[in-house]
């Protein structure tokens, strides 16, 4: 039954295309009911096979079948119906039947869901003149219409009415907090975590529509968990967004894949194949999501839920963001099969002329989401294979011709997900790939080269520019600039004088020849002439003589080397220092001027490290954790500084992430410089009055502080020299959260200490009793008073992460028990202080008592 | 010379086999040879004649026997044969195609041999006559171009090669064949690449297509435009490039596989049980059991695409997987995978293999890997001509490269380190480097290793003057390149400082022998002024204060033969004679030398005094330089850093011109049409007609 209706709902939607977008804004822009249901072309198909899908409760709702609600039906084409759409249309509008009443709009339709529901559209009229923050939850109830037809169980839905009638007084409360400006994405998720009630988790799936995209995306780990683990009403509450928001976006979708997939791999497999959460996964890599046929009627999904479309900033960013992306999509879209078609007949013509680079121009590709997950697919096939060479250095080689075949295939249609803004990867410079160090998997960090464009989904594609084309972009004069700044060569070369006892002769001439000669010498000219010049060696009777010092010579030379900043040396068994180590600035110049496309404006290097075999999704939740740690303390103003780093989780076991650029690993530094920490610092930034060094050392102690923290409150374990980075700045910063939370390695229980502290760390700071050190203490106070306050927001993250699933660091019972009793709620400022020194002691010292134990004597014994 | 031998071989070889045909076919030859028409008695004489199998030995022969008037006799009928050998190549009837190409190559090549005296045009004459022979030769290049971009048999295909190669080759001097002129007009080039550019294509004729494209773009190289070489030079199509790339790149590694097998043949069997200093008495022995034939056709083709054509430069450094097995795929790869992107069309075979074959033990490597490797081989032995012309052809193939910005960019590219095992001659005083402890380094480490290595073992009575100065000049070049963008390689520098000052102390030792044939002179300067790079430029490219110390450390320990070598050119330089310009350029250019030297060696030896030692240590004396550089002034040479461009036209082109020469003859006897053996055709096209 349910497949027939998918089809029908599909003929029925290419009916509807064709009945010009006119009516389907017809739809949408009327705010009278009478209207809206008349003008609707598709309200009549649409009954015809309603009865077939829908239950008896149709019949109390004959006004009911909207024509969005018909549109949405088509999409959620894999679900079966075995819920009534209207029941949750339902307890939907019961909720907003009461926000309605609360808001005493004079409307005075209260309370009756018989009311309600004679007519879907009933509501729009208070909206119309609802005051500006009406108006963004009466969008979210369209959505639901349109998109939830088959969300409740009428069971739940009629105990939830009953319970709101009962407690008119708690819901309106609800209700009240629901619609304030303070109602934001982080509540949202915790009312839809912690709510059993299906009418408020439908509420606040409708809701979510009128958030920013950012704000949710943030939650998606979220979001897609309770999807997958939690009741169906959850998951029913949030699958319209989701839905939407895959119809709306190609990097949405492969997240959402993504995720999901990672997220459902801890169930077991039999029941992994039948869940929802594999269903949305396969429903979206189906690409049955995908626009084409979805874009058309957009208008109609989209203004009916945007009626005011300046009512509130949000509701406001959203529809224009929305419609910035689906018109053009479009359009592009129904070009790029001419295109595709097109250039495949070309590329068969490949042959005859010696160079064609129009041949790869533009094209889209009909299947939207392939390009990509074989791009990322292929990234990991060489990863996999990698981790099969028994050496580093094997490896590295390899990795370099595995990425220059991949070359070949690019400029395409795929982006990194890890990146800020939209692009196009035309180039992976592969000889710029590195191999981490790892002992049996195979991450390695590549730099790709990209083009900045306004969307990847509609922008052209860029033009291959062959490797050979390097050459023209690549003549001598530009050469020259290469891996010389001006000031280096200005200092470089100058042939000084000397007025040593046997010079004494020199006449104010000669001088001034050489003071005549001295610029020319400093700028390119010299060495330009030189390659070419056929002029040879001959000269040398012609002029006087020029005197050098030797000594100078070896000066310059040894000024030379310290002043370039500290190279590391090449080691094979850790290719990845040298690469690391080397200014992002400087890299990017480099590999700009020895790319094809360097010449481009829009020309961008980004850099992703391609984990296979690891599992992300701890680093992913810690990732997380790290960036509501990070907004709280801005918030509260904590000058602590941490960098989080973005986490793409592609399955459970491999991902990618974000490098940290300009940062290399502690331990790298150690074993490179082989000097103590603070010595380094002296080298890379100046002497102890230095503002350079004053300046790396408050960056060093800041980032310290919030390190320190969140090793404490995440229970991060594993903390060796080589999890841990340095930047030029002198930041440190904390990578591979493998072990947080409840597992630590090899599961011998807790580390003693509450973080890394050594003594080195502290001679960085100045030692124990400096001012700094009191300032990293005081950090650290301030650091955990601020995130104490906002704990909520950060165990949510956690907490609902839990939810089925197997991670270690959910390991055991009492994970989120121990992380709440991290932050503690009942001491007070003097005890938490207290609590600071202590721990920093006890990491100090590494005693090996329990930190937890004295802290407990010691509160104990105050109170 | 040899054309006698050959026929007669010809005639052998395939006589016995060929016999049961040979009546009828020969009958209709001969009825070619008299005066009348053949087609007049009877109207299907060509059809027919073009059914029969080809008698290549016979036609040739006859072809040759031919004097003067009975070629003016037979002339029409040569004319309608060869016009009827172009008709046919038209054909649908691929038996009557085959037989068609078979029948031109007899014509060109009986022709040749027979008016070896006579001029281009009695050729053409002859065998197209005057006013049709443009016509006939376009319709010639036209079949053979659409045969070879047509989708039609391969073993066709490698027979429309053949022809060409047989045709190119037909004359020792390239230059002079005249029929070649028609073959610029109407040009195959983009034939060639096709070839080149097609995975199926290029692994089985590949090979013969390069070798003809080299042959090709030496037509008359200095004296017109050739529009091979145009064509060459401005060619862009990535696919074709690396085409043309890994078809040299296979070529070589084949070579260096032979020689690899070889040599371990010899070792295993032989010396195996003999120890190295009874083992080195025979390296003369095994030197020539070692020698493969060397290459100088593929070789060829790589100077010309590496000199022509800028783009090339970037295919030297495409990395592959290294192919250690001659693999001319059997099974033609002739359906494109489907490219996983989606986008953009496939480009190479190597390149498309969705994965690189799995094997821990295949080193990545690089056409210009291979062709370092090759060149270690090929340098270790200059004696015979061949050889001496390959480490030749190799040595300026280097100076291309060493001259490019773009190689030089990616050979001191840090991130593209590798290993490059050399081949490094046994010799008495040393052990053979344990191969498996060479450094993975940026690729000019390797350079400069070949070029040591080269200084190194090449000191010897018969002086090889010429390879030298091109050896010294490419490391000057590298040089240059890394004091202008300021790139500090580490390299064990002393090895090659070393090198050079033996170098200096063998020409000092040999100077009355060497300088009756060569300007050591010349050689001197050069190395001298390799020196100066280093004493003036050090700070801008040396990679540790430490070996700018060692560098004077190195030039006092061998001050003697600077001592020497300034006496003996300050002597030169003072007679006159032809050399005393030469000998007074190295007297100027030792003047940092002979500072330096004086400089340090008193304070050194009143450091020893003072300190009562009578052998200072290494760090002692470089303890000495470190503390006096400051009261020593340095003359700051001019033109230290330029160097002349290579450039092929004056100076080269008799190099080229004989080479080409050795080419020509050398592909001639490989091309036999025999070796594509009929019955392999006949067979194939019986299931097809």
């Amino acid at each position: 039954m349910g497949d027939m209706e998918q089809e029908q709902s599909a003929a029925r939607t290419e009916e509807l295309q064709q009945h010009t977008p006119s009516t389907a804004s017809s739809v949408s822009i009327s705010s009278s009911p009478s209207q809206s249901l008349s003008s609707s072309p598709s309200s009549g198909p649409y009954h015809h096979h309603q009865p077939t899908s829908s239950s008896p409760t149709d019949s109390d709702s004959p006004g009911a079948p909207s024509p969005t609600l018909d549109v949405i039906s088509e999409g959620l084409t894999e679900l079966t119906l075995v819920i009534d759409p209207e029941v949750a249309k339902k307890a939907c509008q019961e909720v907003l039947q009461k926000v309605k009443l609360l808001q005493g709009e004079g409307e005075g339709s209260e309370g009756g869901p018989d009311h309600t529901l004679v007519n879907g559209t009933v509501h729009n009229k208070p909206t119309d003149t609802a005051a500006a923050g009406g108006g963004g939850i009466i969008k979210p109830r369209r959505i639901h219409e349109e998109d939830d037809p088959d969300s409740l169980t009428p069971g739940s839905v009629k105990s939830a009415r009953r319970r709101q009638r009962h407690n008119p007084s708690k819901q309106s409360w609800l209700l009240r907090l629901f619609e304030s400006k303070l109602f934001d994405v982080s509540m949202a998720i915790s009312y839809l975590h912690n709510s059993k009630e299906p009418g408020v988790q439908a509420y606040i799936g409708n809701r979510l529509f009128s958030f920013r995209h950012e704000e949710v995306d943030f939650y998606l780990p979220q979001l897609l968990n309770m999807y997958i683990h939690m009741d169906e009403d959850v998951g029913d509450a949030i699958k319209p967004y989701v839905v939407h928001r895959c119809r709306q976006s190609i990097s949405f979708s492969l997240q959402c894949a993504w995720l999901l997939g990672a997220y459902s791999s801890d169930m077991h497999i039999s029941t992994q194949r039948h869940s929802r959460g594999t269903k949305l996964r396969k429903l979206i890599f189906s690409d049955e999501l995908k626009p084409s046929g979805v874009r058309a009627r957009q208008p109609l999904t989209l203004t009916p839920f945007n009626p005011l479309p300046t009512a509130t900033p949000a509701l406001h960013g959203h529809g224009v963001g929305a419609e910035h992306s689906l018109s053009p999509t479009k359009r592009t879209h129904q070009r790029s099969k001419s295109d595709a078609t097109v250039s495949i007949s070309l590329s068969n013509n490949l042959k005859r002329t010696a160079s064609n680079p129009k041949v790869e121009s533009s094209q889209d590709e009909p299947v939207r989401l392939t390009p990509q997950r074989e791009f990322i697919k292929s990234l990991m096939g060489i990863g996999k294979r990698l981790a099969t060479l028994p050496t580093k250095e094997q490896k590295t080689s390899r990795l370099i011709s595995e990425l220059s075949l991949l070359n070949h295939k690019l400029p395409a249609r795929v982006w990194l997900p890890t990146a800020a803004f939209d692009h196009h990867v035309v180039r992976v410079p592969h000889t710029q790939a590195v191999v981490l160090n790892s002992k049996d998997k195979a991450p390695y960090l590549i730099y790709v080269e990209v083009l900045e464009c306004e969307d990847f989904e509609t922008s052209n594609v860029p033009v291959r520019i062959s490797e050979t084309r390097i050459r023209s972009t690549r003549s001598v004069e530009n050469l020259l600039d290469c891996g010389i700044t001006a000031d280096q060569r200005a200092g470089s070369f100058s042939t000084v004088p000397n007025y040593d006892d046997d010079n004494e002769a020199w006449s104010v001439d000669d001088i001034g020849e050489l003071q005549v000669e001295l610029p020319e010498l400093h700028t390119n000219s010299c060495d330009n002439i030189s390659q070419f010049s056929v002029d040879s060696i001959t000269s040398l009777d012609n002029k006087e003589p020029i005197f050098i010092a030797a000594g100078d010579i070896r000066r310059r030379l040894s000024e030379q080397l310290a002043q370039t900043p500290t190279t590391f040396r090449r080691d094979p068994e850790d290719p990845s220092a040298v690469a690391l180590k080397e200014p992002w600035q400087e890299k990017v110049q480099r590999i700009r001027e020895c790319s094809p496309y360097g010449h481009i404006p829009t020309w961008r290097l980004l850099s992703v490290i391609v984990k296979c075999g690891d599992d992300l999704r701890q680093e992913l939740l810690a990732s997380q954790v790290l960036q509501q740690l990070q907004v709280i303390w801005e918030q509260e103003r904590v000058p602590i500084w941490i960098k989080p780093y973005k986490i793409l989780v592609t399955s459970s076991d491999s991902g990618m992430i974000e490098p940290i650029v300009n940062a290399v690993s502690i331990h790298q530094v150690k074993k490179q410089s082989q000097m103590s920490l603070l010595d380094y610092f002296l080298q890379e930034h100046g002497i102890h009055t230095t503002e350079a060094f004053l300046t790396a050392q408050r960056n060093f102690v800041q980032s310290c502080a919030g390190y320190c923290l969140i090793c404490y409150l995440l229970q991060v374990k594993d903390r060796h020299n080589g999890n841990i980075l340095l930047d030029a700045e002198g930041h440190i910063i904390h990578i591979d959260f493998g072990f947080i939370l409840s597992s630590s390695p090899r599961n011998l229980g807790f580390e003693t200490s509450a973080f890394k502290l050594t003594s080195e760390f502290v001679d960085v700071m100045g030692g124990l009793g400096g001012d700094m050190f009191n300032y990293y203490k005081m950090l650290m106070l301030q650091g955990l008073i601020a995130a104490r306050k906002h704990m909520d927001k950060v165990i949510q993250i956690v907490e609902i992460m839990q939810q089925g699933s197997q991670l270690p660091c959910f390991h055991g019972s009492s994970t989120i028990r121990n992380l709440k009793e991290r932050f503690h709620m009942s001491l007070t400022e003097e005890q938490l202080q207290v609590l600071v020194e202590q721990m920093v002691d006890c990491s100090m010292r590494s005693i090996t008592t329990k930190l937890y134990d004295g802290f407990q004597y010691l509160t104990n014994g105050i109170m | 010379m040899s054309q006698l031998e050959k026929k007669a071989g010809l005639l052998r070889r395939t006589s016995s086999s060929k016999k049961p045909l040979k009546e009828k076919v020969v009958l209709m030859y001969d009825e070619i040879f008299v005066k009348d028409d053949p087609a007049k008695t009877n109207p299907r004489f060509w059809d027919e004649l073009f059914l029969m199998k080809v008698n290549l030995e016979y036609l040739e022969t006859k072809l040759e026997s031919l004097d003067g008037d009975e070629v003016m006799k037979t002339k029409d009928n040569v004319n309608s044969l060869f016009h009827h050998c172009v008709q046919t190549l038209a054909e649908e009837h691929q038996i009557k195609v085959v037989n068609a190409l078979q029948t031109l190559c007899a014509l060109f090549r009986g022709v040749h041999q027979k008016n070896k005296s006579a001029s281009g045009f009695d050729i053409i004459n002859m065998l197209m006559g005057f006013d049709k022979a443009e016509l006939r030769m376009k319709d010639l290049m036209e079949s053979l171009d659409s045969l070879l971009c047509g989708e039609g048999s391969e073993s066709l295909k490698a027979l429309c090669l053949k022809l060409l190669l047989c045709l190119v080759t037909v004359t020792d001097n390239i230059s002079q064949n005249t029929i070649l002129e028609y073959v610029m007009i109407n040009s195959i080039f983009e034939a060639i690449l096709q070839i080149l550019s097609d995975v199926s294509n290029r692994g089985r004729h590949g090979y013969d297509a390069v070798v003809l494209l080299a042959l090709l773009v030496n037509y008359r190289k200095y004296e017109s435009v050739n529009p091979y070489i145009v064509k060459l030079s401005i060619m862009d199509d990535e696919p074709t490039l690396d085409g043309m790339g890994l078809v040299v790149g296979q070529a070589l590694t084949e070579y260096n596989r032979q020689y690899k097998d070889k040599e371990e043949e010899n070792l295993g069997g032989f010396f195996s049980t003999l120890t190295s200093m009874v083992g080195s008495m025979f390296i003369a022995d095994a030197d020539e059991k070692l020698s493969v034939q060397t290459n100088e056709a593929i070789l060829l083709a790589l100077y010309e695409a590496v000199h022509l054509n800028r783009n090339f430069i970037t295919v030297l450094a495409q990395s592959h997987p290294e192919i250690d097995i001659p693999t001319t795929p059997t099974t033609p790869i002739s359906t494109t995978p489907t490219t996983p992107l989606g986008t953009t069309p496939p480009s190479t075979d190597v390149m498309n293999s969705s994965e690189l074959p799995l094997d821990p033990n295949l080193q990545t490597s690089n056409l210009l890997i291979t062709f370092l490797k090759y060149s270690s081989i090929v340098m270790q032995d200059t004696k015979d001509e061949h050889r001496l012309n390959s480490a030749r052809l190799c040595l300026i193939i280097l100076t291309c490269i060493a001259e490019d910005q773009y190689a030089d960019a990616f050979l001191h590219d840090d991130n593209m380190n590798f290993r490059v095992n050399l081949h490094r001659m046994p010799m008495r005083h040393r052990k053979k480097a344990a191969e498996k402890n060479v450094p993975s380094r940026p690729l000019v480490c390797a350079v400069l290793d070949l070029m040591v290595e080269f200084i190194v073992t090449h000191m010897m009575k018969d002086f090889p003057m010429d390879l030298y100065m091109r050896c010294v000049q490419v490391i000057h070049k590298l040089i240059c390149y890394q004091k202008k963008c300021r790139i500090r390689l580490h390299y064990t520098w002393r090895e090659l400082w070393s090198a050079l000052i033996n170098l200096l102390k063998f020409l000092l030792s040999n100077e009355t022998v060497l300088l009756a044939k060569h300007n050591i002179f010349h050689l001197a300067l050069l190395v001298v002024n390799l020196f100066n790079m280093f004493i003036t430029y050090g700070d801008t490219f040396l990679p540790t204060s430490n070996s700018y110390d060692e560098l004077y450390y190195e030039i006092v320990r061998m001050h003697q033969v600077f001592d020497n070598l300034y006496c003996m050119v300050l002597r030169v330089s003072t007679n006159a004679g032809q050399w005393k310009e030469p000998a007074s350029k190295v007297t100027h250019s030792l003047v940092n030398v002979r500072a330096i030297i004086n400089h340090f060696n008193p304070k050194i030896e009143s450091y020893a005094a003072v300190n009562h030692i009578s052998q200072l240590s290494e760090d002692q004396v470089l303890e000495v330089v470190r503390s006096n550089y400051d009261t020593l002034t340095l003359k700051l040479q001019d033109g230290l850093d330029q160097y002349e461009r290579y450039s092929e036209q004056p100076k080269e082109a008799a190099f080229f011109k004989d080479l080409v020469r050795s080419i020509s003859l050398n592909v001639r006897k490989n091309v036999s049409l025999t070796t594509l053996s009929q019955d392999v055709l006949l067979k194939e096209f019986s299931t097809i007609s």
